[in-house]
């Protein structure tokens, strides 16, 4: 039982740092960024390429991987995202549709079609009351919870954090005081699309490392937008979570039908909350 | 104008020029290339023409259409298999399932717009490919979906090649016709300005609910029956049918065509067939050079092929 609970925190945790990203664009730029889940396989295939380079150290490998994927989201914002924003929201998830297609294509050229196996760094269990978890995903759960304070400081603390805060409450007051929003959101995107890259490090060794795992993220991602609110900092963490508890509550009682148990609930929640945007 | 002219003006303003064009061309294509081929591609057109109801002419974007040519394809397959192997019935049935879906999905789903409009028939497109995947494989055969054999009356054989291309073909004819009438109609104009402004719609006291809800249960069964006609053509279904990956086809198809357009839907339906058959052999890294065309698509060339051209005739209108 409790196990399943582990699970649950672990995966949420999981979600939380990859949805955050997604959240952020959707509610700032009101734009679904499918571009997202590209950073997220980039991030999980740099660490891959990265970790016989560095000699199997996890923690280097991570790093570098994250600073690679950097230049990749940049360039996706000031190329697509940047050009769509404000003018055509519809047509920008069709180009960022695009990019995650092109993007596929481009690692399915460089690393192949097939799944790349990527093995838990650390290997150990850690006994806790009456079962074992792999100590692996108990460092991810801590990750999250310092990655949800750090953030809640951020946005409350820091200029940058107000600003970016405010923004999504009312663009145009902020714009109305001089500064310009869109610096700050593209800041945003930058971090955003850093903790989708970091999500993809973090999950590749519990799950698998192949060249579609973007288009899974980004339907889940739209999922913890849809049941937490959108750009809504909290509810996105308490989404992540609970979605995490019912991806590993279905996987319990019936392993495949996890990925669609959290479409149904998203269902559920749109029919009594519909969305207006 | 003379009584020729007028005659001329008529026939190609009621549609009948595209329809020459579509029968002509499609022959021409079939017997120079592959009768089987082309039949694919007509098939493919008819499910373009449904996607396109939705996009085109409601503004509705949908990124999990394959749900409803996939609930087609098996609800032809089940019944052939489970019912009687009539293809007719299969048909029917095939169109039925369609329908349902869009009676049962259409409430949750068409009450959004924009990104979650698409997003949400994603994520039950997802359910619905695990549902045949894994849930009711027993029925579906899973993975490896379900051959079929279809009883024949004479000539009315879906097993001749000749048959279906003229069967698929005329398919093609009604589905387009329908879409014209209904263009044309009061109903065509309500969807109209449900993609312009529905909420002014709605202030002249029109319930925009039902109307959506009309309109995506066309959408969703012509998809179908574009499905069922997948099936018969191919004489087996399986989950590639229903797979979510394969949406970005249509969408594809849609854009490149021109949304909205009365031709659009089959020029793009055709465009893409012919560049996922035959660039493919010459290009192998063609799904990039798809990406990089809905890119630029979505930048520059919004109203495809079709719309852009009647940008040109209406410049030349205006000039004379």
């Amino acid at each position: 039982m409790w196990e399943v609970v582990a699970y649950g925190l672990t995966i949420g945790g999981i979600l939380y740092i990859i949805s955050i990203g997604f959240s952020l664009t959707f509610g700032s730029m009101r734009i679904v960024n499918f571009a997202h889940g590209l950073i997220y396989a980039v991030g999980a295939y740099a660490l891959v390429t990265m970790l016989p380079l560095v000699k199997g150290n996890f923690l280097l490998a991570a790093v570098l991987a994250v600073l690679i994927s950097l230049p990749v989201s940049y360039i996706i914002e000031k190329f697509v995202i940047r050009r769509l924003y404000g003018k055509s929201i519809d047509y920008a998830i069709i180009a960022s549709y695009a990019v995650l297609l092109m993007g596929v294509d481009l690692i399915k050229w460089i690393w192949g079609a097939n799944p790349l196996p990527l093995s838990d760094p650390i290997g150990k269990n850690l006994a806790i009351l009456s079962f074992e978890i792999p100590l692996y995903r108990v460092v991810i759960i801590l990750l999250s919870f310092l990655i949800f304070a750090g953030l809640s400081l951020f946005f409350k603390k820091t200029m940058i954090g107000k600003i970016v805060v405010a923004g999504l409450q009312d663009r145009e007051a902020v714009q109305g005081l001089g500064i310009d929003i869109d610096k700050y959101f593209a800041i945003v995107f930058l971090l955003g699309s850093a903790l989708a890259a970091l999500g993809g490090m973090l999950y590749g060794p519990i799950s698998t490392v192949h060249p579609y795992m973007g288009f899974r993220v980004v339907t889940l991602c739209f999922a913890v937008v849809i049941v937490g609110g959108q750009g809504n900092l909290r509810g996105t963490a308490l989404a992540s979570y609970v979605l995490g508890m019912v991806m590993a509550l279905t996987a319990w009682f019936w392993g495949p039908a996890a990925d669609a148990m959290i479409f149904a609930v998203m269902a559920v929640v749109l029919i009594f909350r519909p969305i207006e945007f | 104008m003379g009584a020729g002219q007028v005659m001329i003006k008529k026939f190609s303003d009621s549609g009948g020029l595209n329809i020459a064009v579509m029968i002509i061309g499609f022959t021409a294509f079939a017997y120079l290339a592959s009768v089987n081929k082309v039949t694919d591609f007509i098939i493919f057109c008819i499910y373009v023409l449904g996607f396109d109801l939705l996009y085109g002419r409601m503004g509705r974007i949908s990124f999990g259409h394959m749900l409803y040519l996939g609930a087609g394809a098996y609800g032809a397959a089940m019944s052939a298999k489970y019912l009687t192997p009539d293809p007719f019935l299969a048909i029917l049935m095939g169109i039925a399932c369609g329908a349902t879906v869009g009676v049962l999905l259409g409430p949750i789903v068409v009450r959004t717009k924009g990104a979650a409009f698409a997003l949400i028939n994603v994520a039950f497109n997802q359910i619905g490919y695990f549902l045949v995947l894994v849930a009711l494989a027993r029925y579906t055969g899973g993975e490896d979906g379900v051959s079929l054999k279809f009883s024949t009356y004479g000539f009315l054989n879906f097993g001749n090649v000749h048959f279906l291309f003229v069967f698929c073909l005329c398919s093609l004819l009604l589905v387009y016709y329908v879409m014209q009438r209904l263009k044309r109609s009061a109903f065509g104009a309500l969807l109209a300005g449900i993609k312009e402004n529905e909420i002014r719609v709605r202030f002249l006291g029109y319930n925009t609910l039902v109307y959506k809800w009309i309109a995506f249960i066309m959408s969703t069964s012509i998809s179908a029956f574009a499905g069922t006609l997948f099936t018969l053509n191919y004489g087996f279904t399986n989950p590639s049918f229903i797979d979510p990956a394969r949406n970005v086809e249509v969408i594809f198809a849609a854009l490149i065509g021109g949304p909205g357009t009365e031709l659009g839907p089959v020029v793009g339906g055709t465009a893409y067939m012919v560049i996922s058959n035959y660039l493919a052999r010459y290009i192998t890294r063609w799904e990039l050079f798809l990406g990089l065309a809905l890119l630029i698509i979505a930048f520059r060339f919004r109203k495809g092929v079709m719309g852009s051209i009647q940008d040109l005739m209406a410049k030349r209108a205006q000039k004379t």
